[in-house]
C-alpha cells in the first residue's frame, strides 16, 4: 500500500473548483498553443521559396539577412567551384524589389524579382518549365508573375501589358510561389531581362548562388569542401542551415517573434493566475488540517509537496483538454486560411513544458502559506 | 522514523513521567509589546495519569498543552516531554517530538475529501508503515465504535462520529501522551461522555497520559487529578476527591459559570 493520495483526493473533492481550474489551465494552454500555431505557421510561410528552390547548397553573401535582403557577390565565385567532384551543377539567381504598376489603378508598388537563366531549372513549380513557360521567359521584357501575390498589383492576365521600373513590361505567365512575410508579390524573368530592367547592375553581380549535388553525393562534405575553396565573401550553406538562418531572422530580428512571444507571455501569466488562485484558495479552506498535520508530525517539506502535487496534477488534467481544442482550432485555421498549422512533437513538448512550469510556479507562489501553518494556532 | 527518545542531543534522563515542567516561563511577542502568559510553572504527569486542566479563559491553558506538545519554541526553563528536554530545540527537533503525541482538538479537523479510515492512515504513514495502516485504522476505529462507518467521508458523518474519528487518528499510533483541548466542546452531552470515557477506557488500557484542557464539569470525574490555571500560575493541583470535597456542589455549580 501506497501513500495516501492526498492532493489528488483533495482536488477531486471540490468538483466545481477542479472543473474551473483544469477550464482555466486549458484555456491558457489553448492561447499558448494558437500563439505558437500561428508564430510557426507566418514562419513556414517565409521558408516557402525554399521548398520550391531545386538546390542543396546554397551560396550567399556573409552580409546577407535573408532571401529579400541580400548583398550582392561576384558570379564568379560560382565558376570557381563548379569542377568539384560531386557538384552536378551551379545556378546564379538575381533578386532585386522593382516597382510594379496596376495597370488598372495606375498605383505602384513593390514586386519581388527573381531573375534566372530560363536553361537552369531553379524553380520547382511544373508551371515554370513548361515549353509556354520557357518562351515567354525568353522574350524581351516579359515575366512570369506570381498568382498568389496581392491583389493591389492588379490583373494577371497573360499578355497583359503594364509598366515596371519605367520600363514597358508583359506578363508571361503565371506560376504559385508566395512571398511570404518578405514580399507582396513575385516574379520571374530571365537574366538578361533582369539586367534590363535594374541597368546599371552589372551581369558578374549575383544574389545568391544555388548548387545540385549529384545523386546519392554527401552535401555536408560537399559544402565542406566549398568552405575550404571559396573565399570569405562568400558564405556556404546546405538548404537547411539557410532555412534555419531565415526564420532565425525573422523571429529574432523583426516584429513576428516578439508579437507571438509576448501572446505566449501573456498566456503564461494569465495561467499562473488561476492556477495560483485555485491553490491559494484550496490552502486556506484546508488550514486547520494542514496545521494539524503538522502538529502530527508532519514537516513542511511534505506539505510542500502536496502543493505541488497539486499544481502537476492541474497541469496535466489541463493540458490534454488545452491540446485537443488547439489541435481541433489547427485543423479549423488551416482549412480557414491556407496557413500550414501543424501540431509538431516539438510544440507539444515545449508547451506541455511550459504548463508544468506554469502550474508549479503558481504552487511555490502559494505554498508559502501552507508550509508556514502554526500548529499552535489549530488550539 | 526517528524518535525524540533517539534523536536528542541533550542527555536523556530515564525518568517515570511523561511530562517534567521546572520554572516554565513563556511571554508572546518582544520588546515593548512582551506579554507573559505564564508564569513559574512546575508541572510532572506521571505515565498513566488522567490530568484535567481548568481555568479561565485567558489563563494561559492552551498556550500550555502547546508548549507540552512542542508545537511552540521554549526558551526559559525545562521542559521535558517524554524525557526529551524540549527547551531550546530546534523546530525540526520539535517535530520528531510531536510523532509521539497524540493531538485532539476542539474542533475535529479532519480532511473532507478522506474518508474515515483515510485520515486514520494519515498518522499511520508518519511511521511508515503503509503495510499495515489499512487494519491498524480500521482496529482503533473499531474500538471507537465506528467499524460500520469506516470508508465514510466526515461530511457523512455525526459531530460526535468524527470527534471520534479525530481521537482514533490521535491515538492509532499508540502515544505515550495524549493533549487534548476541549474535546467535548462541539459535541452534545451523551456524545460528549462518550467520546471521554472512551478516551478514558484507551488511556487505561495502554498506560497514556492524558493532559485535557476542559470547562465542561460533566466530565471532570474521569480525571485522577485535577490543576487549575489562574493568571498564567498554577492554582492548585490535586487528586479529584480532594476537588470535589474542597468545591461543594453549590460553589462548583456557581464556578461553573465563572469558568
Amino acid at each position: 500500500m501506497k501513500r495516501t493520495p492526498l492532493a489528488l483526493l483533495n482536488l477531486l473533492h471540490e468538483k466545481t473548483r477542479l472543473i474551473v481550474a483544469i477550464a482555466g489551465v486549458g484555456f491558457a494552454v489553448l492561447l499558448i498553443f494558437m500563439n505558437l500555431g500561428f508564430q510557426g505557421a507566418l514562419l513556414a510561410t517565409t521558408v516557402t521559396f525554399y521548398e520550391q528552390l531545386d538546390a542543396d547548397i546554397f551560396l550567399t553573401s556573409p552580409e546577407s539577412l535573408e532571401i529579400s535582403s541580400t548583398k550582392a557577390f561576384p558570379r564568379v565565385r560560382l565558376a570557381q567551384i563548379a569542377g568539384v567532384e560531386g557538384i552536378e551543377r551551379t545556378m546564379p539567381l538575381y533578386m532585386e524589389y522593382l516597382l510594379w504598376r496596376n495597370p488598372e489603378t495606375r498605383i505602384s508598388r513593390a514586386m519581388f524579382v527573381f531573375g534566372i537563366n530560363p536553361q537552369d531549372p531553379v524553380f520547382g513549380m511544373p508551371e515554370v518549365q513548361t515549353p509556354a513557360a520557357q518562351q515567354a521567359l525568353e522574350a524581351p521584357n516579359t515575366v512570369l508573375i506570381d498568382r498568389l501575390s496581392r491583389e493591389e498589383f492588379g490583373p494577371q492576365t497573360v499578355d497583359l501589358e503594364t509598366e515596371a521600373g519605367r520600363r514597358r513590361v508583359i506578363i508571361g505567365g503565371q506560376y504559385s510561389l508566395g512571398g511570404g512575410f518578405a514580399a507582396d508579390g513575385t516574379l520571374i524573368m530571365s537574366d538578361q531581362n533582369f539586367i534590363r530592367f535594374f541597368a546599371p547592375r552589372p551581369f558578374s553581380q549575383i544574389n545568391l548562388g544555388l548548387i545540385q549535388v549529384k545523386a546519392g553525393a554527401n552535401i555536408e562534405a560537399i559544402a565542406t569542401t566549398l568552405r575550404r575553396l571559396l573565399p570569405a565573401d562568400v558564405r556556404v550553406m546546405t538548404r537547411r542551415e539557410m532555412i534555419q538562418n531565415d526564420l532565425q531572422f525573422w523571429l529574432q530580428t523583426t516584429a513576428i517573434g516578439f508579437i507571438f512571444s509576448l501572446g505566449v507571455i501573456v498566456s503564461f501569466i494569465v495561467g499562473t493566475v488561476i492556477v495560483y488562485q485555485i491553490l491559494y484558495t484550496d490552502i486556506r479552506d484546508h488550514m486547520k488540517e494542514y496545521a494539524t498535520l503538522k502538529a502530527m508530525g508532519y514537516s513542511g517539506r511534505y506539505l510542500f509537496g502536496i502543493v505541488l502535487q497539486e499544481a502537476v496534477i492541474l497541469a496535466v488534467a489541463g493540458f490534454v483538454p488545452g491540446w485537443v481544442v488547439a489541435v481541433g482550432l489547427y485543423r479549423l485555421t488551416r482549412e480557414a486560411t491556407n496557413l500550414p498549422m501543424i501540431m509538431t512533437v516539438n510544440r507539444l513538448v515545449l508547451v506541455f513544458t511550459l504548463t508544468l512550469i506554469m502550474c508549479s510556479l503558481s504552487g511555490l507562489i502559494s505554498v508559502r502559506r501552507a508550509v508556514t501553518a502554526d500548529p499552535a494556532e489549530v488550539f | 522514523m526517528a524518535t525524540s527518545q533517539s534523536s536528542g542531543s541533550s542527555p536523556v534522563t530515564p525518568t517515570t513521567s511523561a511530562v517534567q515542567i521546572q520554572n516554565l516561563h513563556y511571554s508572546f511577542g518582544s520588546g515593548d509589546l512582551t506579554k507573559q502568559v505564564l508564569f513559574d510553572i512546575n508541572l510532572t504527569l506521571p505515565r498513566g495519569q488522567i490530568v484535567i486542566m481548568t481555568g479561565p479563559s485567558g489563563s494561559g491553558k492552551t498556550t500550555l498543552l502547546t508548549l507540552i506538545g512542542a508545537l511552540r519554541t521554549v526558551h526559559a526553563g525545562s521542559l521535558q516531554v517524554l524525557g526529551q528536554e524540549v527547551v531550546g530545540l530546534s523546530r525540526r527537533k520539535l517535530v520528531s517530538v510531536r510523532r509521539n503525541i497524540g493531538f485532539i482538538f476542539q474542533a475535529h479537523n479532519l480532511f473532507e475529501s478522506l474518508t474515515a479510515a483515510q485520515n486514520v492512515e494519515m498518522a499511520v504513514e508518519l511511521k511508515g508503515q503503509f503495510g499495515t495502516k489499512r487494519s491498524q485504522a480500521v482496529e482503533i476505529l473499531d474500538k471507537l465504535g465506528l467499524s460500520d462507518r469506516v470508508d465514510y467521508k466526515p461530511g457523512s458523518l455525526s459531530g460526535g462520529q468524527k470527534q471520534r474519528v479525530a481521537i482514533a487518528r490521535a491515538l492509532v499510533n499508540h502515544p505515550l501522551l495524549i493533549l487534548a483541548d476541549e474535546p467535548t466542546a462541539a459535541l452534545d452531552k451523551k456524545s460528549g461522555r462518550d467520546v471521554v470515557t472512551l478516551m478514558q477506557k484507551l488511556a487505561k488500557e495502554e498506560n497514556h497520559t492524558i493532559l485535557m484542557v476542559t470547562h465542561d464539569n460533566r466530565i471532570l470525574d474521569v480525571a485522577d487529578r485535577i490543576i487549575n490555571l489562574v493568571d498564567g500560575r498554577l492554582e492548585s493541583d490535586e487528586n479529584l476527591d480532594t476537588f470535589v470535597s474542597t468545591h461543594d456542589p453549590k460553589s462548583l455549580d456557581r464556578r461553573m459559570f465563572i469558568m
